[in-house]
């Protein structure tokens, strides 16, 4: 019931909440990406096993932000993470081209799923500050999400974790794009 | 807040909505045309539910919790004749649901503070429900600390006054854990499932205590603790264990002069036979893991083989024997024919070997194709030329070789079809007059069976082969006839038995016939726990769906079990 108000409060003042789930194989970057945003700081991390989840508020937007760990282990429990999805990040490491195929196979096999039907996609092609990383426009290409994903609608934005660099940009592209039920 | 789906006083009819499967089924099974809970739309949801896992448990069981709170009684009734069936096929999923708190207070919302004269229907369902809950799983489920709020439901519901029902232990048998061996994967396969289904819930609360306990979990399920591994290992020993400690037991009794109808004997071979494919499959897996384990399993195996083996041999020398042929001495005899039984136990198989010619071997062995009819012909033959004996056809539904029923010189005269050759006369004689030497062995009275016409449809002929395997449980042999001139393709069959009793339906042999063709498929259903002699006739529910000539077809119908 307080919830409910909340919410019509919410809508009355423009403010949402939506839920994000933050994916990638590890050594994307994700966890970084989620502090950064939260504290603006740089926290090194050890590879996450199990999950971080923290609320970041943009503009009137709050994002609750799921950061799953990204270790081959855990990916077959992505799928517990699905339900009640707004928006998917889907952070790619843009420096570690031997590994840009099983990503991209992790993508489409996440975004198949019937429950990620409906979901907006952003991609963050990170780790631009390194040298002979692939731009985001290479890596989107590489993703062919023009050609595969009909209904969904989809972004590849560049990032740089370490700076902040495009991670404001793709929220408020999210937010932009998402509905305002 | 907008337009969800929710529902009105109305009847609920085809839902406007039809995006999601899970409630059409749920709503199906709850529709007011039906005259009684639909069981097996019921097993419908329950496998739909098994198979999407993820929230469809929670859906259903937040849908039927409305359900039950329309202020229509019937739909309330069918909504947790549904819940019911959830409960007891759908394991740890909705066992979570229903222990949330949230649900609980759904479920007694229409319950007053102060207990009413007299319960109104849907109450007393509603308490019988969580007094099975709290009698069952809060008790004997792997993970019974996270049902704590049916517990404090229950005890709530008792401080503030009401009374709860009385179960019968029958009912509460079918929510007890079932105790069988199962290979390391199959544990970790249900542990799998539990804790997914836990996850996902934890995520859903979203708590920071949930949360943290969801990142615990999650490490568990990842692999990173061996906790899994460990769990599984353990249960395996356990089992195995308790299996070793029924061969010992089967074997003394079999060793010893007691009957061999003797329901622990039975239930301690079936335990054991069913064990057995699951000793191929551990070891399989465990082959390269721990040597140790599987060299034990080994020898037991080997041990388990000689017994089974022994007991066979002992149950075959009676039924071959002496089955049908020596009826008089049946319920007398039982108890301490098996001494003489086992010493006779290789001349008597010889003796069967010698009838050879005669198809009424033991009818337990007889495959698939040859039913009872085949097998029953032969030994009417033999049996009616010695004159006036009572055996009803199998076709008209009558039990026939069932315990002392059988008696000779009753008034009944032979079928015509018998065949009474005079000379066969005699030499059947014989071998009566051989068979008297034997007259300690006594048939096994609840080895015969019997076939019966279930439903003739112009595609399909659905035929039941009963046989009784002790006093509390039958064996379903249900065989499936193409009578259409076409092909019939995916062909699944759904049985319902009555809840108190235990149904376990065996793989179908396959689900497609060619045209024309008889007893094309089988399939074995084994009910126990249930009343065979009791009043109340056994009804057995059962639908059977295919497609021919690429359309689909479905039948179904209420089948009352002739006595067995």
């Amino acid at each position: 019931m307080g919830n409910s108000v909340s919410k019509a409060l919410g809508k009355l003042f423009g403010s949402r909440e939506m839920k994000i789930l933050m994916l990638g194989l590890d050594n994307a970057g994700k966890t970084t990406i989620l502090y950064k945003l939260k504290l603006n700081k740089i926290k090194t991390s050890a590879p996450t096993v199990g999950f971080n989840v923290e609320t970041v508020s943009y503009k009137n937007v709050k994002f609750n932000m799921w950061d799953v760990g990204g270790q081959e282990r855990l990916r077959p429990l992505w799928r517990h993470y699905f339900p009640a999805t707004t928006a998917l990040i889907f952070v790619i490491d843009s420096h570690d081209k031997d590994r840009l195929n099983e990503a991209k196979e992790e993508l489409y096999s996440i975004i198949s799923e019937k429950e990620m039907e409906n979901v907006v996609l952003l991609v963050w092609a990170n780790k631009q500050d390194l040298k002979g990383a692939l731009k985001p426009q290479e890596v989107s290409d590489f993703l062919q999400l023009g050609n595969n994903l009909k209904n969904q609608l989809w972004c590849v934005v560049g990032s740089n974790a370490l700076t902040g660099q495009g991670l404001v940009e793709g929220l408020s592209w999210i937010s932009n794009n998402t509905a305002k039920k | 807040m907008s337009h969800g789906i929710y529902l009105t006083d109305a009847p609920v009819r085809r839902p406007q909505t039809n995006g999601n499967p899970l409630l059409r089924k749920i709503q199906r099974a709850c529709r007011m045309s039906l005259s009684e809970p639909d069981l097996a739309l019921n097993l419908d949801v329950a496998d739909y539910i098994n198979e999407k896992q993820g929230a469809s448990s929670r859906d259903a069981v937040i849908t039927i919790a409305r359900l039950i709170n329309t202020r229509d009684t019937h739909t309330a009734v069918f909504a947790l004749a549904l819940l019911d069936v959830l409960v007891k096929n759908c394991g740890y999923p909705v066992h979570l649901q229903i222990s949330r708190k949230e649900f609980l207070n759904e479920l007694v919302k229409r319950f007053p503070e102060h207990p009413p004269m007299r319960y109104s229907k849907v109450q007393r369902l509603v308490l019988t429900a969580i007094e099975e809950w709290y009698q069952t799983i809060c008790k004997h489920a792997t993970y019974k600390e996270d049902m704590g709020f049916i517990r404090d439901m229950h005890r709530l519901l008792k401080y503030k006054g009401y009374v709860f029902p009385k179960i019968d232990d029958s009912e509460l048998s079918v929510l007890r854990p079932n105790n069988s061996l199962k290979s390391a994967s199959e544990i970790q396969k249900e542990q799998e499932i539990a804790q997914a289904a836990k996850l996902e819930e934890l995520i859903r609360r979203g708590k920071p205590e949930d949360l943290k306990e969801a990142n615990k979990l999650m490490k568990i399920m990842a692999g990173f603790k061996e906790d899994n591994l460990v769990q599984a290992k353990q249960a395996i020993v356990h089992e195995l264990n308790k299996l070793k400690r029924k061969a010992d037991l089967l074997n003394e009794m079999l060793n010893s002069t007691e009957g061999l109808q003797n329901e622990t004997v039975e239930e301690l071979y079936g335990s054991l036979k069913s064990a057995q494919p699951k000793f191929q499959k551990i070891i399989e897996e465990e082959q390269d893991e721990d040597t140790e384990l599987v060299q034990d399993l080994l020898k037991f195996n080997d041990n388990v083989n000689q017994i089974l083996e022994k007991y066979r041999l002992l149950k075959d020398g009676n039924t071959a024997a002496a089955s049908q042929i020596n009826p008089a001495a049946m319920s007398s005899a039982i108890q301490d024919s098996h001494t003489g039984a086992l010493a006779n136990e290789l001349n008597l198989i010889d003796f069967d070997d010698d009838m050879g010619s005669e198809p009424s071997a033991p009818v337990s062995t007889n495959n698939a194709t040859t039913s009872a009819a085949a097998s029953a012909d032969p030994l009417a033959d033999l049996l009616g030329d010695l004159g006036d004996m009572n055996i009803s056809t199998p076709s008209n539904q009558l039990s026939f070789g069932q315990g002392g029923d059988i008696s000779l010189g009753s008034s009944q005269p032979a079928k015509p079809v018998l065949n009474t050759d005079p000379s066969s006369l005699s030499t059947q004689n014989d071998a009566f007059d051989l068979l008297d030497g034997f007259d300690t062995a006594s048939p096994s009275a609840s080895k015969t069976s019997q076939r019966v016409l279930v439903n003739q449809s112009s595609n399909l002929k659905l035929d039941f082969e009963l046989t009784k395997t002790s006093n509390s449980s039958v064996d379903v042999k249900v065989i499936f006839s193409n009578l259409s001139s076409n092909t019939v393709n995916d062909l699944t069959f759904l049985l319902a038995a009555p809840k108190t009793m235990t149904l376990k339906l065996l793989p179908q042999s396959g689900n497609s016939m060619n045209a024309l063709v008889s007893d094309g498929i089988t399939q074995t259903a084994k009910i126990e726990n249930a009343t065979l002699d009791g009043a109340k006739p056994l009804k057995l529910k059962w639908k059977v769906t295919y497609t021919v000539n690429n359309s689909p077809v479905e039948e179904t119908a209420v089948f009352t079990l002739p006595k067995v």
